[in-house]
């Protein structure tokens, strides 16, 4: 038990009388951890160990669950379900971060020519659609990507290009729907590397610059390395992001499995066939997926910044 | 050249000279990006004013032929599983509202408690709640629902609340926050004999201006905006929030309807809108300061 107070008043205050443990410690502190602790057991330990529990079991949600020890796990290492789902996942994961990361790579390094205003002002228009509900995205975009008389295949056919299927196609939907995201959270990123890269002293480039370095010289060897924990930080939080996305998924669906990620195979596994053992087992699969690319991630990114 | 210590714009202190077509080259960029973030936009606030017969146009045009407020009044009379859009308009504002203001009660107060005050197992109970963060929230999505049956909240508006009352991301950053106060005003007051609550309204809360006003932002969005959570724990249209009714309308009008769909995300846009000019600036300071996504 701790006696010395790290940086309270009783440090520097006379001879105080004998007092129990207890007056150690704060009231309000006791009563704040009190609280939150019974929040933290009834709304994140115990559905963690239920999810945990249940994905051993067989569940219909009416019946009595029934144990089926690792056999919902030797089912989803086989089912081609699982591994279309991850795949999806991972590819739009993927190629959203990439396509999303250097375009706002390239809006945040012209921002960052102008002055403060312009750039409040233009983050402005970048923004609008991340404040936007998801489901108003998803409603507008799927109306724009219309076969007949939508208003992307009518921008391609004034370019004298061909119709395209866009939502329905198999092989255009997936990417469909990356490209709607990569627009809901383009200014997103675009704010965090725009401050990073106006942490980057002027003085380096400056001195880059009077040392011959030419303007992309000095974007490679100044300021992409300087913003490596910002980019870091985005990739990861993209990652956690991406992964668990739902909305799109569900509410513009291409054909047939094309668009199932592993978010909507755990929903449709618990919310609609009822198999709530077997969707447990694979939220599980994904929260471990979902910590390993994290840490992974961050391990990379941790070993190339340490120079 | 006249160096300026705050490196906010470039413009001041130009690192490299511009030649005339790298600067269009700047402001192509620019206003090509701006012209595609805003063009879908452009189609949803243009279409809610149109008649079926200009939804239905091919090839379409994006102007309205003739202004009309015909959609508004459509939707705005238009049932919702028992419900209708001027209710879950209530329904999302009282939700959101409640839980913001319990989230910056208890994240500010958390922050506190997390870094001036001294309690039994302060930092393992500080490192589980950040623990949390880990865990997705689709692998909670099951067994959460189970318990919200079991303490009969399912289908009432308290289920959108309740489990959102506590966020570790709030009282992550409001305990870095509380830790950039100095500990000589904390002290200070408590020789002046103020109690730790006194301290707490008194002197934290309104150094805290800042992060609250961030904390804000970010939760209106996450509460107004969420889907999945209502989707799955409201089933009474009575009791749909904007996103819920929304699915509804997008399920109940067709591609010749699209103006009433167009109309009611337009209306829905206003509360964030709203939000979203009055706190711009802090929009745009908390993402730098957290790089939250979504």
């Amino acid at each position: 038990m701790a006696v010395t107070a790290g940086s309270s008043p009783t440090d520097a205050a006379p001879v105080r009388p004998q007092r129990s443990w207890l007056s150690q410690y704060s009231w309000l502190g006791m009563g704040f951890a009190f609280t939150l602790s019974v929040f933290y057991l009834v709304m994140f330990v115990v559905p963690f160990g239920t999810a945990i529990w249940l994905s051993f079991h067989n569940w219909d949600y009416i019946q009595r669950p029934v144990f089926v020890n690792t056999r919902n796990f030797a089912k989803l290492l086989g089912d081609a379900g699982f591994w279309d789902a991850l795949w999806t996942t991972v590819q739009f994961s993927v190629v959203e971060i990439f396509v999303a990361l250097s375009l706002a790579l390239l809006l945040a390094l012209a921002l960052s020519h102008l002055r403060p205003v312009y750039q409040y002002t233009l983050l402005a228009i970048y923004n609008l659609p991340v404040i936007m509900p998801g489901v108003v995205s998803v409603l507008l975009w799927k109306w724009l990507y219309r076969t007949n008389g939508g208003a992307f295949n009518a921008v391609l056919a004034s370019l004298g290009l061909p119709e395209q299927p866009f939502s329905r196609s198999p092989d255009q939907a997936l990417w469909c729907i990356t490209l709607m995201v990569v627009w809901i959270f383009l200014g997103n990123s675009s704010i965090v590397l725009l401050a990073a890269i106006n942490e980057v002293p002027d003085s380096l480039l400056e001195a880059a610059q009077l040392d011959g370095a030419s303007a992309w010289k000095r974007f490679t060897a100044v300021t992409l390395p300087l913003i490596q924990p910002a980019m870091a930080y985005q990739v990861v939080t993209s990652i956690i992001g991406t992964m668990q996305m739902f909305e799109p998924f569900q509410l513009m669906p291409g054909p047939g499995h094309s668009t199932r990620t592993l978010s909507l195979y755990t929903y449709q596994l618990g919310f609609e066939v009822l198999n709530l053992g077997y969707g447990a087992a694979v939220s599980i699969a994904m929260f471990v997926i979902l910590l390993s690319a994290t840490l992974f991630e961050l391990q990379r990114r941790r070993r190339s910044w340490d120079y | 050249m006249t160096a300026t210590t705050t490196a906010v714009s470039r413009l001041s202190t130009p690192y490299w000279q511009r030649t005339r077509w790298q600067t269009w080259l700047l402001i192509a960029i620019l206003i090509g990006g701006g012209v595609l973030m805003l063009y879908p936009f452009a189609w949803l606030v243009l279409s809610a004013f149109k008649l079926p017969a200009d939804i239905i146009r091919i090839p379409p045009t994006l102007w309205p032929e003739t202004w009309s407020l015909e959609a508004f009044q459509v939707v705005l009379s238009h049932k919702i599983g028992g419900g209708s859009l001027a209710r879950s308009y209530l329904n999302s504002i009282f939700v959101t509202i409640t839980t913001v203001i319990a989230v910056l009660i208890t994240s500010t107060l958390g922050g506190y408690c997390f870094a001036r005050l001294r309690f039994p197992l302060r930092e393992p109970l500080f490192y589980f709640v950040l623990s949390t963060t880990m865990v997705p929230f689709l692998t909670l999505l099951i067994p959460l629902y189970v318990v919200m049956d079991r303490l009969e909240l399912l289908n009432t508006l308290w289920v959108l609340i309740v489990p959102s009352v506590f966020s570790s991301f709030g009282i992550f950053l409001c305990r870095q926050f509380v830790y950039g106060i100095p500990v000589e005003l904390y002290d200070a007051a408590k020789i002046d004999g103020a109690g730790d609550f006194t301290i707490y309204t008194r002197i934290i809360v309104g150094m805290m201006k800042p992060v609250i006003s961030v904390l804000a932002i970010f939760s209106f969005r996450a509460t107004f905006n969420d889907y999945l959570w209502p989707l799955v724990t409201i089933t009474d249209g009575g009791n749909y929030t904007l996103p819920l009714a929304l699915r509804g309308i997008g399920n109940s009008f067709g591609w010749f309807d699209y103006s009433k769909v167009m109309a009611s995300s337009l209306l829905t846009l206003i509360p964030p809108l709203i939000v979203f000019f009055i706190f711009q600036r802090n929009l745009v300071k908390g993402i730098a300061l957290t790089g939250i996504k979504g």
